[in-house]
């Protein structure tokens, strides 16, 4: 352990010994010891014995107090090892010290030995230096005469040979325009210019002259030159770059050109509106069948050629103008498309439009071959953007147009009474506006999609998506359209109501059924015909469909609703109008049973038109036995009210119980039968709810059974009576009774014998 | 959709009209009276259970005619009033349900006042909505008459008449919650609106086939209506051109609609087609700024239809919300019975 000790002491306080190594030898070879630092009189620090004002018997005092023995033995031996280091190293110091002395002393010898000589070569050099001068001035004083001749001699030479040009100049540029080397003439006389502005008003004043008037031909001719179209570009750009070294102004000169471009392009315009007025005779329907491309494209492909040369030629010639003819192409694609867009306001098929944007992209490339950095293309691009957008969205506005147009003519026509199939012709008219317009449209659209023209290529995307969107908008638009026509919408909510007229109450009842049917169709088209176009697309068709499935049933019961209503004012007006109280015996069946029937009869007329046949549920029932009914039913009735009395709301009560209550409005379905029934039992409802809020008197009773007898009859003529209906008619009795002082039926006989009366009457009346 | 749901109880006879009592702060009880012409009417006075499982007739009164219209006083929980027929005559009446109910032998009813200014059919008789306020209206065909009542000294005088004008054959009213001098009343063709203080037409609303009105409780400018044919309309009055929401209504008239005193948007239909249904259509005030077309399609995605109560024999006339547990609500079918339903189950699926 206590050679581990050792060891470590050995190897942890090198560093403090070094330092005090160090610190040893410094105050060694430090001459002034007073200015060495004052190590802290801290008797205390061990470290301080190195300092002068170690105090040893201190120390030692301090370390036999502060030891143990182990610890002072310890000291013992480290300060015996430090102070046996100590020695060697001094040791060493001396030897080395003792050896650069040596060398030191050595090296001064050699110096002083070598310096000695020096001195006598260096004047004999300074002697020889002196001598070369003096003898190159002599040489230089003796030639100064001749050289200064000799420049003078030259100068005169150099002027004269410019005396000689200047007045040869215009000799030379006149032969320079005979052989029509402008380059040359025009350097000459920039040569000459310095010279000209010196002294061209004393001396070469002649000179001047000439030469002038021979650059002011040259001006005229290159001038010409640049103008003339039959000359080569070359030489015309040529031209232009002589003219602007002559700072001849070559702005006005450009502005010229483009002046002259810009009226070509716009006879190229004149052009093209020749071309889409030839593109909308062809829209004719008597021109349909011909093609479009033969008949403008080769006049207007000369002349858009011509402009796209001219452009080339013009960029050639003044390099600089790149941003006015960018305007200029642009402006040129700019008209085409608003010619278009005129065009597209106008109607026109697919194909002709397909021909315009080719004939416009035509133009684009040809232009962009020539004036690539107006990227025309992408220009083009966006313009076609719009533009067939406007294109699809007008396609659809007037495919909107077209079914409500066949809806709106039939509007007229029903009113000539006689016309029996109206409303199955309109039926068949709207439907196939539909049908027919989608698909057409359908296919015009893939025309589009599949022609190979650069321009669609690139909006193909474009196209799809605006054309499924543009189908969406426009079934939206339809159903709006709908609702808007059948007046169940506020016109006053939607602006585009107002050219419609005021529909409202004025819309025909028929139109609503159409509508109704109409959008049941389109429900199935939308879904089927959508989805055969678009398959790989994702198309909303289910909402659409959802859309108008709802709204043809909406439609549908806005038509109930509206012939009940017609039938309900009758009525309304049928009771508020007698006093009941008071009412006579009843005579015949009064006369608001007709105006029903008649109702009824109108509603059969349209409904038969317009809507499918569905199932017949209960064919026992149709024919007719109304006499074995009525007396069945009458029995009943008799037998509820001969018991009148304080049981007889609960005779009623037990009477529903056992009758199992009927369900009186189940779902209305779009067949002839169940929107007849259906208005029929909503009637009947009215009816009973009507008698109920009146009070009668026998007479008053006896006239509602007698009007409910006859309705029974008739109605079984009319319609299919089902189960519901008999207990709606029941009903209105048993209200009757429930709400009359002295509720006496009439005798059966009577009641079936006033029955038959009126019968007969009107079978006789409609004969 | 369920039936089970609701607490029945029966009349003896067909009944039309069924009123909150509305000044009875410890229980929920409802008032109803029978629709007979040829026997003895009775006025039913119902309490609910404690339990909320039961109907206990509180109070069984003889009435002299069969009841058209009654509405409790909302103020004294024993004055209501009726408006009766003879089958040949109309009259209307302010009744005293006297001290000693509670036994079940058909006491007399004091009669406070008679309101017989009346000449033709009498439609309804409005108490103030508003708390204690000694104003009653009567409406007849023609008329609205403006009455003072005096309860201790049994008198109605009348304050002030006014004609409807030729060809308005009106057929009820409602009386503003939020505003005591507003009125509106409902005719073929239109829906009025009067000031009491003037007795003047202030405002109308032209649509036929109004059969009855309610303001809503909540919100000021709200009245739903509903009509024949054509459903329940949301108005704002203040653009009574179009209105602001239209709901389906039934499958035949419905009769009667009535706004939650509590719940905002909540809207209750009785219909002949023997349903009661229960709507949530609320009118935001922003609906304003929103064009109409928005405010529509974004409405369209919930249904408003909460519910459909179909488990009635016969047309509801009467309906009824409870002021003092606005969940609740009695309903009267035409065949007498009384149906008293809680629409908690469709509050908390909100």
């Amino acid at each position: 352990m206590v050679e581990r000790e050792k060891t470590r002491t050995d190897d942890v306080p090198l560093d403090d010994k070094a330092k005090r190594m160090r610190d040893l030898l410094s105050s060694f070879y430090n001459p002034d010891h007073s200015s060495a630092p004052k190590p802290p009189s801290d008797y205390e620090n061990l470290d301080a014995i190195n300092s002068t004002s170690f105090d040893p018997d201190h120390y030692m005092n301090v370390l036999v107090q502060k030891s143990n023995l182990e610890g002072l033995l310890r000291r013992h031996v480290e300060m015996a090892a430090e102070i046996k280091n100590l020695d060697t190293d001094l040791q060493m110091l001396v030897y080395e010290n003792y050896n650069k002395f040596i060398s030191a002393t050595d090296a001064i010898k050699w110096m002083k030995s070598n310096i000695v000589g020096m001195q006598a070569d260096m004047e004999q050099l300074l002697d020889k230096i002196m001598s070369v001068q003096s003898r190159s001035d002599g040489v230089n004083t003796s030639l100064f005469e001749k050289r200064e001749h000799i420049e003078k001699l030259h100068r005169t030479r150099n002027l004269l040979r410019k005396v000689q040009f200047i007045y040869d100049l215009p000799a030379r540029l006149s032969k320079c325009i005979k052989s029509e080397a402008y380059a040359d003439a025009v350097k000459f006389y920039i040569g000459a210019m310095p010279i000209f502005k010196a002294y061209g008003d004393s001396s070469f004043q002649d000179c001047k002259g000439a030469s002038e008037e021979a650059i002011v031909t040259v001006v005229k001719n290159l001038q010409a030159k640049l103008f003339s179209d039959s000359e080569s570009i070359q030489a015309r750009a040529e031209a232009a770059v002589l003219l602007k070294q002559l700072d001849f102004p070559v702005h006005s000169l450009q502005a010229k050109l483009l002046e002259k471009l810009e009226q070509s392009l716009g006879d190229l315009q004149l052009k093209t509106v020749r071309i889409e007025n030839i593109l909308r005779e062809s829209n004719d329907p008597s021109k349909q069948g011909k093609p479009f491309e033969s008949i403008p494209s080769t006049g207007h492909e000369v002349s858009v050629h011509g402009f796209a040369e001219a452009i080339r030629a013009y960029r050639v010639i003044f390099p600089d103008s790149e941003s006015q003819l960018i305007k200029l192409a642009q402006n040129l694609v700019i008209k085409h498309f608003e010619m278009i867009k005129q065009c597209v306001k106008r109607r026109i098929s697919s194909a002709n439009f397909l021909g315009a944007l080719r004939t416009i992209w035509t133009d684009v490339l040809l232009m962009d071959e020539v004036l690539s950095e107006a990227s025309l293309a992408d220009f083009s691009l966006e313009a076609g953007q719009v533009t067939v957008k406007k294109y699809v969205a007008s396609t659809f506005t007037y495919l909107l147009q077209d079914i409500s147009d066949a809806l709106l003519k039939v509007k007229v026509s029903p009113k000539e009474e006689a016309e029996e199939h109206a409303l199955k012709l309109a039926l068949e008219a709207s439907k196939k506006a539909v049908l027919q317009g989608s698909m057409d449209l359908l296919l015009d659209f893939r025309q589009l999609l599949d022609d190979d023209l650069g321009l669609l290529v690139k909006l193909r995307e474009f196209i799809v998506d605006w054309v499924q969107k543009g189908f969406q908008d426009f079934f939206r638009a339809l159903d709006d359209r709908f609702l808007l026509l059948s007046g169940r919408k506020n016109p006053s909510s939607q602006d585009q109501g107002l050219s419609e007229g005021a529909p409202g109450e004025k819309v025909l009842v028929g139109i609503v059924l159409v509508l109704a049917q109409l959008s049941e169709i389109a429900a199935s088209f939308s879904g089927d015909g959508a989805r055969g176009y678009e398959n790989e697309h994702a198309f909303a068709s289910g909402e659409i469909r959802q859309i108008f499935r709802s709204a043809a049933e909406k439609l549908l019961h806005h038509y109930i609703n509206m012939r009940t209503q017609r039938v309900s004012t009758l009525l309304r007006k049928r009771f508020t109008t007698p006093n009941w109280v008071k009412h006579k015996e009843p005579r015949e069946v009064h006369m608001f049973v007709d105006l029903f029937v008649q109702e009824l009869r109108a509603v059969q007329s349209e409904v038969k038109q317009i809507l499918p046949v569905g199932l017949m549920r209960k064919h026992h029932r149709s024919d007719s036995n109304g006499s074995t009914n009525s007396s069945r039913s009458n029995a009943l009735l008799d037998d509820r009210m001969t018991q009148k009395g304080r049981s007889q709301l609960l005779e009623t009560h037990l009477a529903k119980l056992f009758k199992q209550k009927v369900e009186i409005f189940t779902k209305v379905e779009s067949t002839q039968e169940s929107v007849e029934t259906t208005i029929v039992k909503l009637c009947l409802k009215s009816l009973q709810e009507f008698v109920r809020l009146k009070t009668f008197n026998r007479s008053g009773f006896q006239q509602i059974q007698l009007d409910v007898q006859f309705l029974r009859t008739i109605l079984r003529e009319i319609i299919e009576v089902e189960d519901a209906i008999d207990f709606l008619l029941d009903e209105v009795i048993v209200a009757a009774s429930e709400r009359c002082f002295d509720p006496v039926p009439l005798e059966p006989p009577i009641l079936d014998k006033l029955v038959q009366v009126k019968l007969a009457r009107s079978k006789e009346q409609s004969k | 959709m369920q039936g089970s749901s609701g607490i029945g109880y029966g009349l003896k006879y067909q009944g039309r009209c069924i009123s909150d009592v509305r000044a009875d702060t410890d229980h929920t009880s409802f008032i109803t009276g029978t629709l007979s012409l040829r026997e003895e009417n009775e006025v039913h006075l119902i309490r609910l259970s404690s339990s909320g499982t039961e109907l206990i007739c509180e109070g069984l009164f003889s009435h002299p005619n069969e009841i058209w219209d009654l509405a409790s006083c909302p103020f004294d929980q024993r004055i209501f009033s009726t408006v009766f027929s003879t089958g040949e005559s109309y009259g209307a009446a302010i009744w005293q349900i006297p001290e000693l109910y509670g036994q079940l032998n058909s006491p007399q009813l004091e009669r406070v006042a008679s309101l017989d200014a009346h000449v033709g059919k009498i439609n309804c008789v409005l108490w103030c909505p508003s708390g204690r306020h000694d104003k009653l209206i009567s409406i007849d065909d023609e008329n609205i008459f403006l009455w003072t009542l005096d309860c201790s000294k049994k008198a109605a005088q009348v304050q002030s008449k006014q004609s409807s004008g030729l060809l308005h054959y009106l057929s009820g009213g409602a009386w503003d919650p939020h505003d005591i001098n507003a009125v509106a009343t409902t005719c073929e063709s239109s829906v009025q609106f009067w000031d009491l203080r003037t007795m003047k037409k202030t405002n109308t609303i032209e649509r036929a086939h109004i059969r009855n009105a309610n303001y809503d409780m909540k919100k000021n400018h709200i009245l739903v209506t509903a009509e024949d044919e054509s459903g329940i309309h949301i108005w704002d009055l203040r653009k009574p051109k179009s209105p602001v929401r239209e709901l389906p209504g039934h499958t035949h008239w419905t009769w009667a609609v009535t706004c939650n005193p509590e719940y905002d948007g909540l809207i209750l239909s009785a219909g002949t087609d023997s349903t009661v249904n229960l709507w949530m259509a609320p009118t935001s005030a922003e609906d304003e700024a929103t064009s109409e077309s928005i405010a529509e399609s974004a409405t369209q995605q919930a249904d408003p239809l909460l519910n459909s109560y179909s488990d009635y024999e016969d047309s509801v006339y009467g309906l009824a919300w409870s002021n003092r547990e606005p969940w609740i609500f009695a309903s009267l079918s035409y065949d007498g019975r009384v149906v008293v339903e809680s629409v908690k189950p469709f509050l908390s699926r909100k």
